[in-house]
């Protein structure tokens, strides 16, 4: 899918893809296919680390219920994105220029559920996504062939655990948190918790830098130490960690010091109390 | 049987009888709020108890280790032996990450029930003459709990630990001319240093403990020695105390709570995480975490250090940093005002009598608007050193957070303070019982003449009070004493028995003074149980009847032998 829609990128405007009718469709509709061989719904929030960078020989012949990759990633853009974006991702007074930004941001902000925003917002929250793990990569398609090149959607692999927690350490900990719980920026954005990425999120992330976050590009992390990265913050995503009981949100001494307070008035206090009274009967 | 002749043993090699029986006799009050230092105690029990554990496996050096362990995330990670050796204790070590936790909360618990009873005791007056010196020696425990929470909080070496230390020691720092000299002699060069943790270990475990424990007993001896203090009430004077006896009924409700703290304890410490070192990584000076707040009992600082606007002033060409009057400054003068509340109170308040039944909290509403405007400020620092957690829930920038509190924490003070203080008016005033019974009449004679509260009815002499006596029945060779208000429907008996009518009557005197003594034939015994009375019965009903059996059987005997002396005769 990915060759079809740099083929559509070289034409002048997308918007001619309408024009030109369905014998394009017909082309590019078993390609686009070929590329998504399983589009299963939980891909949405785990997209197959290999969907978006290696399109494979298509397996032409399978039947197409859906229009075309490009076209499909049109229709959505226009549909869902153009009006702050711009047609062309050229950017407007209410959304930045999509030109340049690399399929990772795309596959990002989209995966995430953070666009498209259902209200202005300064900072978009991570939700359920709206699109379907298809319509996600044709998107990315579609923003792609704006041209800028831009961050690949990285391919993660299995990393070392130790090297991870030092690089997070670094690199993370003081906007996350040292436990992923995430924490407050200025003006009212914050760093939002790790808990519900995947592991390609996390990386792509990494790469981009949304919001504030700084992007980390290949200079400052290579490959390996993302994959090192991303396989700890799954690690500290998993329960297995909070061996102690209920970590409480991870947020830390003040939450403990809530539950010790309860503890002391609602259980030891009362427990006084009540001997208390017995004694007076 | 065991105890009793064990006792026996001890008592012929060291006469522990008199004492002991003094001591066992001795009377708590019976009102609930006494138990909640022993909350404290307890929990300083528990302490100790799990402290000496930790101490086995916590290896106290800055030293470097590789940790091996269990924890994948640090497996082979070189760091410092101390925050090795924490991981190690929380991950690898049989019970460690129980025994850790339920230590841990066990101090946070132990701050907060000394805390609560410093409230007991400042609201009902309890500090009041004779009691100051103990009220010094509690507040002494209080900022000795504080040092040892932060240096047990301090010692794993943790991520989040070493910015609290790191701002502590910014905090020294700041104090103008001897601030850096203090800092490098407590820690022994430049921070982080390698002196550090040894330090905080050696503070942790050996000094403060030791100072504690000794002052627990000087606050408990103090308190054996006085008498207890108590609430005013039938038969409540200032020169005796009603509640129950030590032994047994005192000693089995204080080891109810002494479990039940275990209790609470020990499931926390299992159920709940705290302070999960693991997830926050060994300290690196170029590291941070963020949201980072201390626990509960330093975050009053804290947040006095967040909400502090950063104004530097310079005093005769010395630099006085933005941490002093936040960090030291606000510090210093809470425990100084602590220390001196029951001077300045005898002071301007101008009672100079000693006090041993205690005011309700509404009896003094000055007292009782100073303590909940210092309550609300302190509350107030603690929520502030949270206000990074408070911007990221509701969605709002922090500095507006810190704007607010800044405010908020000068004004909303000086409003409850003056709320409670006016209460306080019109419930000592007005007839009302409890807070709901408070009327709008109530709070608008607040501002009328002020009536006395009743002088202490023991103080006046018996004539003026009918039916009040002191009665006195010898029981064998002892003598026994009790309080009775006939009107009242009261009697309180006295814990221990005299070995003489004077002994008594002195006894007597000492608690009711002015009251009446008969000397009576004693009080009724109490009616046997049922079972009891069935077995009496049965036993008296079994002895006659072998009485007569023996009787019998004698006769029978004695006629054998006069119908046959020439058989029984060879025998004899």
């Amino acid at each position: 899918m990915r060759q079809a829609a740099r083929t559509a990128a070289g034409w002048p405007t997308p918007r001619r893809v309408l024009a030109v009718g369905a014998a394009l469709v017909l082309a590019t509709g078993p390609a686009a296919l070929a590329a998504r061989p399983a589009p299963d719904p939980a891909a949405t929030s785990a997209p197959a680390p290999a969907a978006g960078t290696s399109a494979p020989a298509s397996t032409a012949g399978t039947s197409a219920p859906v229009p075309a990759g490009s076209e499909r990633g049109e229709e959505l853009f226009r549909q869902q994105c153009a009006s702050c974006h711009g047609e062309q991702g050229q950017g407007s007074q209410r959304g930045p220029s999509l030109v340049g930004v690399g399929p990772a941001s795309v596959d990002f902000q989209v995966g995430t559920g953070r666009m498209p925003l259902a209200h202005e917002q300064s900072q978009p929250r991570r939700r359920e996504p709206v699109f379907s793990a298809d319509e996600i990569a044709s998107l990315v398609d579609h923003v792609a062939s704006f041209g800028g090149g831009g961050p690949q959607i990285p391919r993660v692999a299995h990393g070392d655990l130790p090297a991870g927690r030092e690089i997070f350490a670094a690199n993370c900990a003081p906007c996350h948190g040292a436990t992923g719980a995430g924490a407050a920026l200025t003006n009212g954005r914050d760093a939002p918790p790790l808990y519900e990425a995947t592991a390609v999120q996390i990386a792509e992330a990494v790469r981009v830098g949304p919001g504030l976050m700084p992007a980390f590009p290949s200079q400052l992390l290579s490959d390996q130490q993302v994959d090192d990265l991303t396989t700890y913050v799954r690690r500290l995503q998993s329960e297995r960690l909070d061996r102690g009981g209920n970590p409480l949100g991870r947020l830390g001494p003040l939450a403990e010091g809530v539950v010790a307070w309860i503890a002391t008035v609602g259980l030891l206090v009362a427990a006084a109390r009540w001997l208390g009274r017995r004694a007076g009967e | 049987m065991i105890v009793d002749r064990f006792a026996r043993a001890l008592d012929d090699r060291l006469r522990l009888s008199p004492v002991a029986r003094r001591a066992l006799a001795k009377v708590f009050p019976d009102h609930w709020s006494f138990m909640l230092g022993e909350i404290a105690l307890y929990s300083l029990v528990a302490l100790i108890l799990t402290g000496v554990y930790l101490t086995f496996f916590f290896e106290a050096s800055a030293a470097d280790r590789v940790y091996q362990g269990s924890y994948a995330p640090l497996d082979g990670s070189t760091t410092s032996a101390a925050y090795a050796s924490t991981v190690r204790l929380s991950w690898d070590v049989r019970a460690g990450l129980l025994i850790r936790q339920t230590h841990h909360w066990a101090a946070v618990v132990f701050v907060a029930a000394i805390v609560v009873h410093l409230i007991r005791i400042f609201f009902t007056g309890a500090f009041r003459k004779p009691r100051e010196l103990n009220w010094l020696v509690g507040v002494t425990m209080l900022t000795l709990a504080l040092a040892n929470g932060f240096t047990g909080y301090s010692m794993p070496d943790d991520l989040l630990s070493g910015l609290g230390l790191r701002i502590i020691v910014s905090v020294v720092e700041s104090i103008p001319v001897v601030g850096s000299w203090l800092a490098f002699l407590a820690l022994g060069g430049e921070f982080p240093s390698t002196e550090m943790i040894p330090r905080l270990f050696v503070t942790h475990v050996f000094l403060v403990p030791a100072v504690l424990v000794a002052l627990v007993a000087v606050h408990l001896a103090m308190v054996v020695r006085q008498k207890h203090s108590q609430f005013p009430g039938p038969g409540h004077t200032e020169h005796n105390v009603v509640g129950s006896r030590l032994w047994p009924s005192y000693t089995l409700r204080s080891l109810a709570l002494f479990l039940w703290v275990l209790a609470v304890l020990f499931a926390l410490g299992g159920l709940v995480q705290i302070n999960p070192v693991w997830l926050y990584g060994p300290f690196s000076p170029a590291q941070a975490t963020s949201p980072a707040q201390p626990d509960w009992y330093v975050a009053w600082g804290d947040g006095a250090l967040r909400l502090f606007p950063p104004w530097e002033v310079r005093i005769g060409g010395y630099r006085v940093p933005a941490p002093f009057v936040p960090g030291v400054v606000v510090g210093g003068v809470t425990f100084l005002a602590l220390y001196a509340w029951p001077f300045l109170e005898r002071i301007f308040g101008r009672d100079h009598r000693p006090h041993h039944l205690l005011d309700r909290p509404r009896d003094h509403p000055v007292r009782m608007g100073v303590g909940v405007a210092a309550l609300t400020f302190y509350g107030l620092l603690v929520v502030a050193a949270g206000d990074d957690i408070i911007a990221r829930l509701l969605g709002v920038p922090v500095y507006d957070v810190l704007s607010v509190l800044r405010v908020v924490v000068l004004v909303l003070p000086l409003l409850t303070g003056t709320l409670a203080f006016l209460l306080a008016r019109a419930l000592r005033r007005g007839d009302a019982a409890r807070l709901g019974d408070l009327t709008r009449a109530d709070l608008a004679t607040a501002h009328g003449a002020e009536r006395r509260p009743p002088e202490d009815a023991s103080e006046r002499p018996a004539r003026d009070r009918p039916g009040e006596r002191v009665e006195m029945w010898p029981e064998g060779d002892v003598w026994h004493w009790r309080y009775r208000d006939a009107p009242g429907g009261l009697a309180v008996a006295g814990n221990r028995a005299a070995s003489s009518e004077e002994e008594a009557a002195s006894a007597a005197r000492l608690a009711y003074p002015g009251v009446d003594r008969v000397v009576v034939p004693g009080p009724p015994l109490p009616a046997p149980g049922r079972l009891r009375t069935a077995l009496r019965r049965w036993s008296d009903r079994a002895l006659g009847v072998s009485l007569l059996v023996a009787a019998l059987r004698q006769r029978r005997d004695r006629r054998r032998r006069d119908d046959g002396p020439d058989t029984s005769a060879p025998d004899r």
